[in-house]
């Protein structure tokens, strides 16, 4: 990085890199869901096969998967995960993939810190207003909304960071989440 | 029409902000907010988290990771070898030769892994060197391949059937039994496509064919059928109702660590490649899902999906006219998006449609993966050519036209579907499905 302040840029790099470290640790974290999910569902194959029951059990599989999906949102961003249409970025001048570029984080930034914004709003108003699972297991719904919260603010910081940073480096092959991934499922 | 101007320019906003690269599941969250506030005054974000949160945390989704999972392990076993080897003895002696291990061998990891760039990749990895050295032409090695790879949408379990499911409210079990026959019905015809070229352009046949003994072709078999046997036992608890899609996901990941296992490919850092891979595809899908659901909800309220469905049922198409429009609809969409992004970004407004036109949404998904895997081998974006294109350092027009004639092919496959419904819904209409 060409700053001029050296204490600055210090600043930066230490950010950055603690940073990166949040993603991946919010990665493992939902990856550790994914398998507590795998988990979740043999329990309730096995609860029908011995013929007992566990209430809520489906319910708890949904609030994991939403939970896997939200922390993993920074990581897979970094990771150049998520899918982006590239016909327009790969085919025109460097200058102008430059501008095009900065429009793309901006954008994201704007729509990441918005959706971050309502998902704890609804995550405080669950909490607020004390609503349960409708069905038997009554889990207070703020537990599971709470992390999927997490990860939308994580998300957004995530998606700030690599704004800024394409920002100041302006250099693609240094900030991960500008990149195009080839994304496809 | 004032509303009409508004819908127009909600839409032309969707494919400005996704043509210049922002990320899709990005794009439909903030496009739908603006285009929502256009149309009403309730309280945008407040309705987007409710309808996120209904969408990301559905019991239904969760066959999705675990099938992606249990593709991420099977991936990272000896497969594309196995696969090669297990087939080149049954093979070899057709007319077309080794050509039909690109084809069968796609057919068999479409159905692990339900990605059809994982399954040229695969299958290629192997075949290309292989079928180079025999000296095959290089025109049906990419074809076969880049044809038979988009088999993964149709061959069950897809991932692109979940999310369709998914979209429009339908039994994903359903729909993955729906796909078993068009799926092979698919695979044959590439078959019988090949054997046709080998029998007219007089190929000579194998390089190195010889006789396998029955010990030979014994051994390659049992190479295959810890696989086979694996995607029959998912398929099967599906069609039996012995499971529900989610809880044969789980077996296809259980079953999958364990082949990993004796195969000896299952170590700690496959292990958290595969789960970290599968984490990362599923939140990608997640996200897009998540975002699609908000567009539907904006798009409802713009009217357009609703006037849309009553306009065609007022024009009174035949449904073969309805269908080819939309074939061409979604091929000429196919050349800007990827699969998944044509499939959410259509789903709210064309799902009115097919179901006031009184099509079977079984039947309609199934149609949808053919049509969709058809956008996957046309330029400009076709995901299996650019796999191709880094596997073979061809040029793209080379591949996409040895590509072509497969192309075709899933044409016809279209007009048999339409023509016989029932390979897609007799199948799922003769099942028990578990509620």
């Amino acid at each position: 990085m060409s700053l001029p302040v050296p204490p600055m840029a210090a600043f930066l790099k230490t950010a950055d890199r603690w940073l990166d470290r949040l993603y991946g640790f919010c990665g493992a974290l939902a990856a550790l869901l994914l398998v507590a999910l795998a988990g979740l569902i043999v329990t309730s194959i096995l609860a029908r096969l011995g013929d007992f029951y566990i209430s809520g059990l489906n319910d708890y599989a949904g609030y994991t998967l939403a939970g896997t999906s939200f922390l993993a949102f920074a990581y897979t961003f970094r990771e150049k995960g998520h899918i982006r249409v590239a016909i327009l970025l790969t085919n025109v001048p460097p200058r102008f993939r430059m501008a095009l570029q900065i429009w793309c984080l901006i954008v994201a930034s704007v729509f990441s810190g918005w959706f971050a914004y309502f998902i704890v709003k609804l995550a405080y108003v669950s909490f607020l207003l004390g609503d349960k699972s409708e069905s038997a297991d009554a889990t207070p719904l703020w537990i599971p909304q709470s992390l999927m919260a997490f990860g939308a603010v994580v998300l957004a910081i995530c998606v700030v960071h690599n704004a800024v940073k394409f920002l100041i480096v302006r250099d693609e092959t240094q900030v991960p989440g500008a990149q195009i991934g080839s994304g496809e499922a | 029409m004032n509303e009409l101007a508004l819908t127009a320019a909600f839409i032309l906003m969707l494919f400005f902000f996704l043509g210049s690269g922002v990320w899709v599941a990005l794009s439909l969250l903030g496009v739908s907010a603006i285009g929502m506030m256009l149309f009403t005054t309730r309280p945008v974000g407040d309705a987007m988290a409710t309808t996120v949160w209904a969408a990301s945390s559905s019991w239904s989704l969760a066959a999705l990771p675990l099938f992606i999972w249990m593709g991420e392990i099977l991936f990272r076993t000896k497969l594309s070898e196995n696969l090669f080897k297990g087939l080149t003895p049954f093979m070899q002696r057709l007319p077309g030769g080794l050509l039909h291990v690109n084809i069968a061998g796609s057919a068999i990891f479409a159905a692990i892994s339900g990605s059809s760039a994982a399954t040229v990749a695969t299958v290629g990895k192997m075949s290309i060197p292989e079928l180079r050295r025999r000296e095959y032409p290089e025109k049906m090695i990419i074809g076969t391949l880049a044809g038979a790879g988009t088999l993964g949408l149709l061959i069950p379990p897809s991932i692109t059937l979940i999310i369709y499911g998914v979209t429009v409210n339908e039994s994903i079990a359903k729909l993955f039994i729906a796909g078993i026959i068009p799926g092979i019905t698919l695979a044959l015809l590439f078959m019988g496509y090949t054997a046709i070229w080998a029998m007219t352009r007089g190929h000579k046949g194998d390089a190195d064919a010889r006789r396998y003994s029955w010990a030979e072709k014994a051994r390659a078999l049992a190479l295959l059928l810890p696989v086979i046997l694996l995607i029959a036992a998912v398929m099967g608890s599906i069609y039996t109702g012995i499971a529900t899609a989610t809880e044969a996901a789980v077996l296809g990941v259980v079953g999958a660590l364990i082949i990993s296992a004796v195969q000896k490919s299952l170590s700690w850092d496959s292990f958290r490649e595969s789960l970290l891979g599968a984490t990362r595809t599923s939140a990608m899908i997640a996200f897009i899902l998540a975002g699609s659901a908000f567009l539907s909800l904006a798009m409802g309220f713009t009217g357009l999906p609703r006037a849309l469905a009553e306009w065609i049922v007022t024009l009174e198409m035949t449904p073969i006219t309805l269908i080819a429009a939309l074939t061409v609809f979604y091929i000429v969409l196919g050349c800007f998006l990827d699969g998944i992004s044509a499939i959410v970004l259509t789903m709210a407004v064309i799902e009115p449609l097919v179901r006031a036109s009184g099509f079977d949404m079984i039947w309609f998904g199934i149609y949808l993966m053919i049509v969709v895997e058809m956008a996957q081998i046309t330029p400009p974006i076709g995901f299996n050519l650019f796999v191709l294109q880094g596997m073979t350092s061809r040029d793209m027009g080379f591949i996409a036209r040895a590509a072509l004639p497969l192309f075709a092919i899933m044409v016809l496959m279209v007009a048999l579907l339409v023509l016989v419904p029932e390979l897609a819904t007799f199948l799922p209409d003769a099942m028990k499905e578990r509620p």
